[in-house]
Parts: structure tokens; sequence; C-alpha cells
């Protein structure tokens, strides 16, 4: 793959791929980074509410697959990798995990990170009791007393949800609610949802899964028996990531003008400092960011012979047939697990609840009906994580087949 | 996906929530996925629904192994 791009754009969630597309739509070659998997905060919801049009609900993974599939469509490259620095200058370096590569335009638009309280003990329950995503963890505790921390519309929409499944909802307000009146209205209808403004959770309780979480409100203190926490505040922006440009108290970065934080780095969506967080405004955020980058290299290029403007700068697009497409395996190379023996069969289990019961089961399946010896196994630390690099080596290494969890 | 591009035969348990999502990302990382869809959730599930899942995902799966077994 390339390692110098006209743009390159870091976060592949909404509003990465909107400028991403808009870029390569220009004529620009653009590679889109993401650290997991396209498609950002969308990959841990299950619907998104308010789109495409307010009061509506759209299937959160639909419009993923319609987002890369644009932007692909545009010439857009897609780049599995972390970027874990930003170095302004002409051209723009960014560091990844496997390597440095330069942009003359880079879009940051990481988003926000996971709803988090900041208390001792949070990060061991994450997975364990804590979540950020109703629709993928809200049946597993159906049945079960939970709570919900945050104050905004996707609060309330989460709580809604989380009511359908659990037997009690607690919603913990840290001031006053933000949401509109037709979510108070049907919170306030909901048998199973209590809503606490003015409270803030001091502590959470629970040894290897959540128990219970103390809360202080006007009254005191006070202890609630929950199994499930879900937190929509504490998300922080990607501060620190661009060299030298400060961010604000939610690590989000400034914009100034379009989007502007260092010359030509630019910033889209949750991650821009005063950023309206909706589907809607990381489109038209995204969408402002593409052209401004286009712009950019207009800009960088001076004026066409003749007077024509190219979108890309240069003044010839060269189209290449195999852009984007990555190149085929050398000849006679052989593919790692090719060496393996179909005796060598392991399991690699996301470490989500009965993920690894699932795997173990239809392995034993296998196991019996091909007479296997016996069956290797690994695992993620936990489901967000992506896939530790050694264990993918030493699984492609090792083994012929290997059967992989994923979901919940 | 990344051990499939190395020459694993990986299939992909899914739940069903999730396989969009999946698709999706094999788009973009230019790969076709061999994949075992399951209802969703699995997780939360007692014993019993457990091994409902189980015996719909080895009913997938295994032919799917036999055929990547048998044309390689």
């Amino acid at each position: 793959m390339s390692t110098d791009w006209d743009v390159a754009v870091v976060g592949a969630g909404v509003a990465g791929l909107s400028a991403a597309r808009v870029a390569a739509g220009a004529g620009l070659r653009v590679v889109a980074y993401d650290r997991m998997a396209p498609g950002g905060q969308l990959v841990n919801l299950t619907s998104v509410h308010d789109h495409p049009a307010p009061g509506e609900t759209a299937d959160s993974a639909g419009l993923v697959s319609r987002l890369v599939a644009e932007a692909e469509a545009a010439g857009v490259v897609m780049a599995f990798d972390e970027v874990t620095r930003v170095r302004s200058g002409t051209p723009v370096r960014l560091e990844a995990g496997a390597g440095a590569v330069t942009a003359q335009v880079v879009v940051v638009a990481t988003g926000l990170g996971p709803g988090r309280l900041g208390l001792p003990g949070e990060e061991e329950l994450v997975g364990r009791g804590i979540s950020t995503c109703a629709g993928c963890d809200g049946p597993l505790f159906r049945g079960r007393a939970v709570a919900v921390v945050g104050d905004d519309e996707w609060t309330a929409e989460e709580a809604l949800e989380l009511a359908e499944v659990a037997s009690a909802v607690t919603v913990l307000v840290p001031g006053e609610p933000r949401w509109d009146a037709d979510r108070a209205r049907r919170l306030a209808a909901a048998e199973r949802v209590e809503v606490l403004p003015g409270v803030r959770v001091t502590a959470l309780r629970g040894e290897g899964v959540l128990a219970a979480v103390v809360v202080e409100t006007a009254g005191g203190p006070r202890e609630l028996a929950v199994e499930g926490l879900f937190t929509y505040v504490g998300r922080r922006g990607p501060a620190g990531l661009v060299e030298e440009v400060p961010a604000d108290a939610a690590g989000r970065l400034p914009a100034e003008g379009l989007g502007a934080a260092a010359g030509t780095v630019l910033v889209a969506g949750d991650a821009r400092s005063g950023a309206v967080q909706s589907v809607a405004a990381a489109i038209v955020d995204g969408t402002a960011a593409g052209e401004a980058a286009v712009a950019a290299r207009r800009a960088a290029a001076g004026p066409a012979p003749g007077g024509s403007a190219s979108a890309a700068g240069p003044w010839l697009r060269v189209v290449d047939p195999t852009y984007g497409v990555p190149a085929d395996e050398a000849d006679g190379a052989v593919p790692e697990g090719g060496g393996a023996d179909w005796t060598e069969v392991a399991l690699f289990s996301n470490s989500k609840p009965n993920a690894t019961e699932l795997l173990r089961g239809v392995g034993d399946r296998l196991q019996e009906h091909w007479g296997l010896a016996e069956l290797g196994f690994a695992s993620k630390p936990n489901a967000s994580a992506a896939a530790d690099k050694d264990v993918i080596d030493w699984l492609a290494q090792r083994y012929k087949v290997v059967l992989v969890a994923v979901g919940d | 996906m990344e051990l499939e591009k190395r020459g694993v035969v990986a299939p992909l348990l899914v739940t069903s929530t999730f396989l969009p999502l999946v698709e999706a990302q094999a788009k973009a990382r230019r790969v076709s996925p061999r994949v075992v869809v399951v209802p969703h959730p699995v997780g939360g599930l007692n014993e019993q629904e457990l091994a409902e899942r189980i015996e719909v995902a080895a009913g997938a799966l295994l032919p799917l192994a036999d055929e990547a077994r048998g044309s390689a």
C-alpha cells in the first residue's frame, strides 16, 4: 500500500467516511484509517435514532454498509491500523502501527471514546456489567436491574430500549435532563424506568462483575443494586493525537473556520470541539471537511492551465485501474496457514459472555466429526479491543482451521 | 478475516444482529469470509438455549468445514 497520500482520514466513522468519499470523489488519493473496523460508534449500536429524519430510526449496520460502499466506490482505500500521532507539516506525517505515512491533508475524525465515569475499578468491570451499548448488551440483563448514566437524547433512547428487557432501569442524570419533551413523556410512561436528576455516581461495587453503584444525591449517598451500568458521560476526544494542537476540556480538538486545527490538518465530526453529536451533523461535518481537503489541494496546486481547475490539483488525473485494489499475493507465495495440517484446529473467542461456551460446543462437534485429538484455544482480552497481532500471527502459523466468535 | 487472508480456514460464528456489520467489514477488507449465523444474542442464554444455538451452528459448520477440507 502507498505511504504517500493526498488525503489521509483518521477514523472511518460517519464523519470520516463522508470526508473520504468527497475527497476521493474529487479525484484525490485517499486512505481512511480505522483501528478495528469501519463504522465508528455505529459499530456498537443496533439502531440510529433521529435518522434519516427527526423521530425516525435507521438500522446502523445498514448505514455503515452504505457509507463504506459509497466511500469505496469513490476510490477510498481502507486501512486497518491505529494512528498514534499526527505531525503537522508539508506533508503531514502520520505514525501508525504498521509504520509512518505522509499525506498532504489529514482529516481527524476519530469521534469520541466510550462513556466513562473515571472511577476506580471501572476498566476492570467493562464487559462485566459496564457497557455503552444497550442494543448489544441489553439482552444480557434480561430480568435484572440496570442503571443508565447520562443526560442527553441518546441516554433516553438507551434507557427506553433497556426497559424492554431489564427488570428496572434507573436513569442517573448528573444535572438536569436535556432530552426533548417526547422522550421525557415516554420515559415517564415506562413502568420500569425511574429518572433521578442531580445525582453523581461515586463508586462501583462488585468482585469480578458489577453488583451495585453508589450515588450521591441531594438526600445523601445511596447504594443501588444493579448488575448493569450503561454510561454515556465522560466521553473523550483525541487529545494529544495531533502534535502541538491543544484540546478542550473534553479532549476534543479546536477548529478555526472550516475545521482547520493545524494548517493542513482538519477536524470533523464528534472529535471537533463544539460539534453537535448526531449522525446528520457528522455527515454534514465530514462532507465539509472533504470539500475543505479538496480546496486545500487545489490552492496548493495553483491555477490550472487555461483557467480550468482540477479537483485533484495536478492537471491530469491518471486513472489507474488497479487503484485501491490490494495486490495479489506474489506468485508461488505460500499463505501461512497453508503449511498446517487439517488436524490443527483452534477456537478464537471474543470474550463476550457465552461466546467461549458456544465455540467450545461447536468445536466439540467438529472435533468428534473429524476425529481430532485436541483443539487449540485463544481469546481477545475483551471484545472492544482489536485482536493482538502476536496472537493472530501464532494462529496463522500454527493452525489450518480457526473458528472465530463474532457478536454478542 | 485477517486469518482467511493468511491462508487459514476461519469460519466466523456470527450472531444475526452483527451479520450486516461483518459483511460491511468483509467488503472493506476485500475478503469473503465463511460465515455461520446464529440467532442474536448468545450472551445471557441458559444452558438449554445455548445448546440449541450450538446445534444450529454445528449444523451449518460441519458441511462448511468438510467442503473446505475436501476442496483443499
